[in-house]
C-alpha cells in the first residue's frame, strides 16, 4: 500500500508527464498552422502533373491525393512521393478538382478545367 | 544688369542645391505582385526611369538587360520590351518608357531584373546605372526571394518582400559583387503612381521626397513603409569603372534597387 506522500508523489508525476506530452504536442503541431499546404497541376500532353509543396519549397510527401470530375464522382487516386510529386493520364475530357489531403487538416484544391485539357 | 546676374546666380544656385532632392530611381512596376489559382497569369511589366514621388519620368533607352529568374533559371526577357511613350500632368514632352507581358507557368518566386543602358546626368556629371529587381510570387511557393541572382550591385531582402502589409518593416542587405557594402547609404520613395495609393502625396518639403537610411557595418538596413503601394529601396555607390562623355571620363552612380508592395491591413 502506497503512504500518501507517495501517493501525492505519483499524481505529481503523472501531472508533470501529461504537462509534457501536451508540450512535446503542441510543439509539434503549432509550426503546421504557419505551414499551410499548397498544390498546383499542369497538363502536358496526356498527363496532369500535380505538386505539392509547402510555402517555403519543402515537399508534401506521403500526401494522399484524390481527382473528381464535375459531378464529384471520384476518378482516381494516389500518393505523392518523396518530391512532392504524383502524376496520372487524364481519366476523363472533363474540368477537375483534384484534392491535396497532407494529414492533420493540411487539406487543399486544384481545379483544372476542361480547355486546359486539348483535344 | 548687376540685378539679372543676381537673379540668374541665386536660380542657377537654387536649382543646383534642389536637384539632388530628385532621386532618380529605376522602376519595373508588376501588374500584380503575388498570383493564385484562379487569377489572371499574364503579368505586364513596366519599366521606367523615374522620380517616383514627384511622378516625372525620364527618357529610356532600351535596357542592356532583362530577365526573369525562377527556381535558379533564368530566362532573357529582353526581346519581350516594347517601348511605349507617356508623360505626367506636369510635364510638357513625351518620354519613353518600356513594357513586357511575361507569362508565369509554375509556382515559386520570379525575380525579374533589369540593367538599364547607362544615363547621363549632367546636373551631376556622371552616369546612372541603376540595376532594379522585384519579385512576384506564384501559387503559394516562395522559395527563393532571399537569393542573389547575382548583378554587379543588388539589394537581397531579408524580409519576404511580398505579402506586406502597411507600416511593415522592410529589410534588406545591400551587395556589391557579391560582398556586404559596410554602411551603404540607401534611399527610398514611395511611387505616387501606385494603383493602391487613395490619393497623391505632396512632400512638405524635399526631405519628404526621399527618405534617407543608412546600413549596418554588414550591408543590412531597415525602413517600415507607411503607405499603402509601391517603394522603392535605392543603394547608391559609385562604380570602380569609369565611362566617356564627349572623350571625358566620367564616373558611373550603380545603384542597386528593389521594390515592394504593401497593402492596407482591411
Amino acid at each position: 500500500m502506497m503512504s500518501g506522500d507517495r501517493r501525492q508523489e505519483t499524481g505529481d508525476r503523472i501531472v508533470k508527464a501529461l504537462l509534457f506530452g501536451l508540450a512535446i504536442l503542441l510543439l509539434w503541431t503549432a509550426p503546421c498552422f504557419a505551414h499551410k499546404v499548397n498544390l498546383f497541376a499542369y497538363v502536358e500532353g496526356k498527363t496532369v502533373y500535380t505538386e505539392s509543396y509547402f510555402p517555403d519549397g519543402r515537399a508534401v510527401v506521403n500526401g494522399k491525393i484524390e481527382v473528381f470530375d464535375t459531378d464529384k464522382t471520384l476518378l482516381l487516386k494516389g500518393q505523392t512521393d518523396s518530391e512532392g510529386l504524383f502524376h496520372f493520364v487524364i481519366p476523363k475530357y472533363d474540368s477537375m478538382t483534384i484534392v491535396l489531403d497532407a494529414s492533420m487538416g493540411h487539406k487543399t484544391t486544384y481545379r483544372i478545367n476542361r480547355q486546359e485539357l486539348g483535344e | 544688369m548687376e540685378k539679372i546676374l543676381r537673379y540668374t546666380f541665386l536660380t542657377a544656385l537654387f536649382l543646383t542645391t534642389s536637384l539632388p532632392a530628385w532621386a532618380h530611381f529605376g522602376l519595373i512596376l508588376p501588374s500584380d505582385d503575388i498570383i493564385t489559382q484562379g487569377e489572371n497569369r499574364t503579368l505586364n511589366l513596366q519599366i521606367k526611369f523615374i522620380h517616383p514621388l514627384e511622378q516625372h519620368s525620364m527618357e529610356m533607352v532600351k535596357p542592356r538587360a532583362f530577365a526573369v529568374v525562377h527556381r535558379g533559371t533564368s530566362q532573357d526577357l529582353l526581346e519581350t520590351l516594347q517601348p511605349q511613350k507617356g508623360k505626367s500632368s506636369d510635364q510638357a514632352e513625351e518620354f519613353t518608357y518600356w513594357t513586357a507581358d511575361y507569362t508565369i507557368k509554375r509556382p515559386g518566386d520570379y525575380t525579374f531584373h533589369v540593367e538599364p543602358t547607362p544615363y547621363w546626368e549632367p546636373a551631376e556629371d556622371l552616369f546612372i546605372v541603376h540595376y532594379t529587381k522585384v519579385c512576384v510570387q506564384a501559387f503559394g511557393l516562395g522559395e527563393s526571394w532571399d537569393q542573389p541572382v547575382g548583378l554587379e550591385t543588388e539589394i537581397v531582402p531579408l524580409t519576404r518582400p511580398y505579402g506586406l502589409w502597411v507600416n511593415n518593416l522592410f529589410s534588406g542587405q545591400v551587395l556589391l559583387k557579391g560582398e556586404p557594402v559596410a554602411f551603404a547609404k540607401i534611399e527610398i520613395e514611395y511611387l505616387n503612381e501606385s494603383a493602391d495609393n487613395p490619393s497623391i502625396v505632396t512632400a512638405p518639403s524635399d526631405p519628404y521626397v526621399t527618405q534617407v537610411v543608412k546600413a549596418d557595418g554588414n550591408g543590412v538596413f531597415h525602413y517600415a513603409m507607411p503607405r499603402a503601394g509601391w517603394w522603392g529601396f535605392s543603394a547608391l555607390n559609385e562604380a570602380d569603372w569609369t565611362l566617356k562623355h564627349e572623350g571625358v571620363d566620367k564616373a558611373v552612380e550603380i545603384g542597386a534597387v528593389f521594390w515592394v508592395r504593401t497593402r492596407e491591413m482591411k
